[in-house]
């Protein structure tokens, strides 16, 4: 049985060229994460630090939230709560209708992905356009974001220079990225102009003082917050941090973990709405308070959504976003979705190799690994263990317990080297299936051990 | 008896669902690098992975000559800042949408950050678009402003009251937008300024 994960994957890796070229643009991205790390002698402690000031955040979050509101409301700030995604789409077109805006301008926002916003928009007749470069180019191309943070790395130029050519006049036949790129920025200029609301997420919120940090490279969340004069943001309640001194840990951490640069161009503090406009903050729940009190998973709640799991696991590098069911792929969005939904998500706990790297690359130490595993010893009580494996692991469980059946069986082993290849590579032999076969050898390490050959 | 709120349900959720409650870390353990030349470490990131331009202006100087040199072909200057000449102001624009045709913003930073040169950019002008929309930026920062690192720099701002009075914005900037969206090649220009010139201004 094959999880709809090494399904797509299978799919996937048919054309090597593109997958080995997705391996390396992220391994890429890993490589050079490590120099910013090795560059400073204070990482482990920036980590440390990181992690203890999220563990402090997230257990004491009713009370941040609340301090985080009344210095908000104080700024002039509106701000709303919404228990779920409904109630949070709701939010945000009462807000728009209120102001009569026909057309917003949006920087990238995972929340609104998680709550299917711009859905819940156009259907109610609303224009929204995305601003980040990668996700303008998926809208237009009508496809999903394959990575958290860099989002649309796999869609080659050639596609976007055709897909340019279709839908901006004017656009001449060049694939060159710098042209396509300042194609893109006289397009989204118009869309700035014309649009009555910018929505942006939020990085960071400030409980101390009432405000939100946005990080960007392209500057797109601020030309979205300069010229229209609403400006709204949606926020999960997990990204607070209690002050400033936290804050700057963070800025540290983010742009070196997530892209591998000492910084985001961008750091953008946001406490109040521009002259003459307005400011909304929509505090998100969706599932996060029920999160908490998970003893083996509330450690998600920490994540800042860096990606850095992701350039780092050998499973999506390999397999690329698109092979995940979850909107997030990678270490992380295996686990947020089994905790979105069990029965939905379960194919992505088999996407990990328990090789542990996003433990050692995490910025604020969520232990992703061990939570995948955790999630795949629920596999069989919640009815999706894989039957093969499950009667292979039992067959071996009697072999380990009982030594003599087990050096037996050793011996016997070999035997498996003689029989014919299409045998013992065939599909019967579901150990074999992506890989050959394992050649047994002579002497075992135990008969070795015992003749002290060893 | 009325529906609770969501926000005294997310409140209730997030009490009652609140197991182990973990103390805030000493961040003071921290020993944050420092530099030798907090100035040169500056100059060298903003020349080199910021792609900043730098200039340095000496007691004498003009700023608009010093605009012109980094920009010649610059029509439309937008400033607010004492001793600029500009054809556009940011404080007297009717709308944001006035500064899209501005081909240089100048623009006073507040503080440098030696380890990423990044610059604090207090909002001062009542449109910030001049921070993002125009089409070349000059950002204009004392020497003596220039910290170590973010640290420094959060603590600074932490401890003025020059800061979020008037306007309630502020920003980091570290040299011209950029995206690596398309393949992973690096573009300058994306959104906001294609091109930064940093004056750094001797005391």
């Amino acid at each position: 049985m094959s999880t709809r994960h090494s399904t797509y994957a299978e799919h996937y890796l048919q054309d090597n060229e593109v997958a080995e070229r997705h391996d390396k643009t992220f391994f890429g991205v890993r490589e050079k994460r490590d120099r910013m790390a090795h560059d400073l002698p204070e990482w482990e402690d920036l980590r440390k630090a990181a992690d203890g000031i999220k563990r402090h955040t997230v257990t004491h979050l009713a009370e941040y939230l609340e301090q985080f509101e009344a210095n908000a409301v104080k700024n002039g700030i509106h701000v709303h709560w919404a228990a779920d995604s409904d109630e949070y789409n709701a939010i945000v077109l009462d807000i728009l209708r209120s102001h009569a805006v026909k057309k917003v301008v949006k920087s990238k926002s995972m929340l609104t992905e998680e709550c299917h916003l711009n859905e819940s928009l156009e259907k109610n007749g609303m224009e929204v356009i995305e601003t980040d470069l990668g996700e303008r180019i998926l809208q237009m191309m009508h496809l999903a974001p394959s990575h958290i943070v860099m989002p649309a790395l796999h869609v080659h130029r050639e596609q976007i220079g055709d897909c340019f050519r279709e839908q901006i006049p004017g656009t001449s036949e060049s694939d060159d990225p710098t042209y396509l790129t300042h194609v893109a920025r006289l397009h989204l200029r118009k869309q700035f102009m014309e649009a009555g609301a910018g929505m942006t997420g939020a990085n960071f919120g400030i409980a101390a003082t009432g405000e939100v940090v946005v990080c960007t490279n392209e500057g797109n969340a601020d030309m979205s917050t300069s010229i229209p004069k609403l400006h709204i943001v949606s926020m999960g309640i997990e990204k607070l941090i209690p002050d400033y001194r936290s804050m700057a840990v963070f800025q540290r951490l983010l742009a070196r973990c997530g892209t591998g640069q000492e910084t985001t161009v961008y750091t953008s503090h946001f406490r109040g709405p521009r002259p003459g406009g307005e400011m909304h903050i929509i505090l998100v729940d969706n599932g996060r308070s029920q999160i908490l009190g998970d003893a083996d998973h509330w450690q998600t709640l920490k994540c800042m959504r860096c990606g850095a799991c992701m350039n780092t696991c050998p499973v999506y590098r390999r397999s690329s976003g698109y092979s995940y069911t979850y909107f997030i792929p990678g270490p992380i969005g295996v686990n947020l979705g089994m905790l979105r939904d069990k029965d939905k998500y379960y194919d992505n706990v088999s996407a990990c190799s328990l090789c542990c790297s996003c433990d050692n690359v995490c910025p604020v130490k969520v232990d992703l690994s061990t939570q995948i595993y955790r999630w795949r010893q629920e596999l069989d009580s919640l009815g999706h263990s894989d039957p093969m494996k499950k009667f292979m692991s039992k067959r071996m469980a009697f072999l380990f317990n009982h030594p003599g059946v087990y050096t037996g069986t050793l011996r016997l082993a070999k035997a498996v080297n003689w029989m014919p290849k299409c045998l013992v590579n065939s599909k019967l032999n579901p150990w074999a299936y992506g890989h050959k076969m394992m050649k047994f050898p002579k002497n075992s390490f135990h008969r070795l051990w015992k003749k002290k050959k060893i | 008896m009325n529906k609770m709120s969501a926000r005294e349900q997310i409140l209730n959720a997030l009490r009652g669902n609140t197991r182990e409650r973990y103390d805030m870390p000493d961040l003071s353990e921290i020993s944050p690098i420092v530099y030798d030349d907090p100035v040169g470490q500056f100059i060298k990131k903003a020349t080199t992975t910021a792609g900043a331009k730098l200039l340095e202006m000496e007691a004498g100087d003009s700023i608009d000559e010093l605009v012109l040199l980094a920009y010649p072909e610059a029509k439309i200057i937008a400033s607010n800042v004492k001793g600029v000449t500009a054809q556009l102001n940011p404080d007297t624009v009717e709308t944001a949408q006035e500064l899209a045709s501005v081909d240089v913003g100048v623009i006073e930073g507040a503080i440098g950050v030696a380890e990423n040169a990044c610059v604090w950019i207090p909002q001062t002008m009542k449109e910030k678009a001049v921070c993002f929309a125009s089409e070349y930026l000059v950002i204009l920062l004392h020497k003596h402003d220039i910290v170590n690192n973010m640290h420094e720099a959060y603590a600074r701002i932490e401890a003025s009251d020059k800061y979020f009075q008037k306007y309630k914005f502020g920003t980091f900037i570290s040299g011209p937008s950029k995206t690596a969206d398309i393949e992973s090649a690096l573009v300058y220009g994306a959104q906001a300024a294609r091109g930064v010139t940093v004056v750094l201004i001797n005391n």
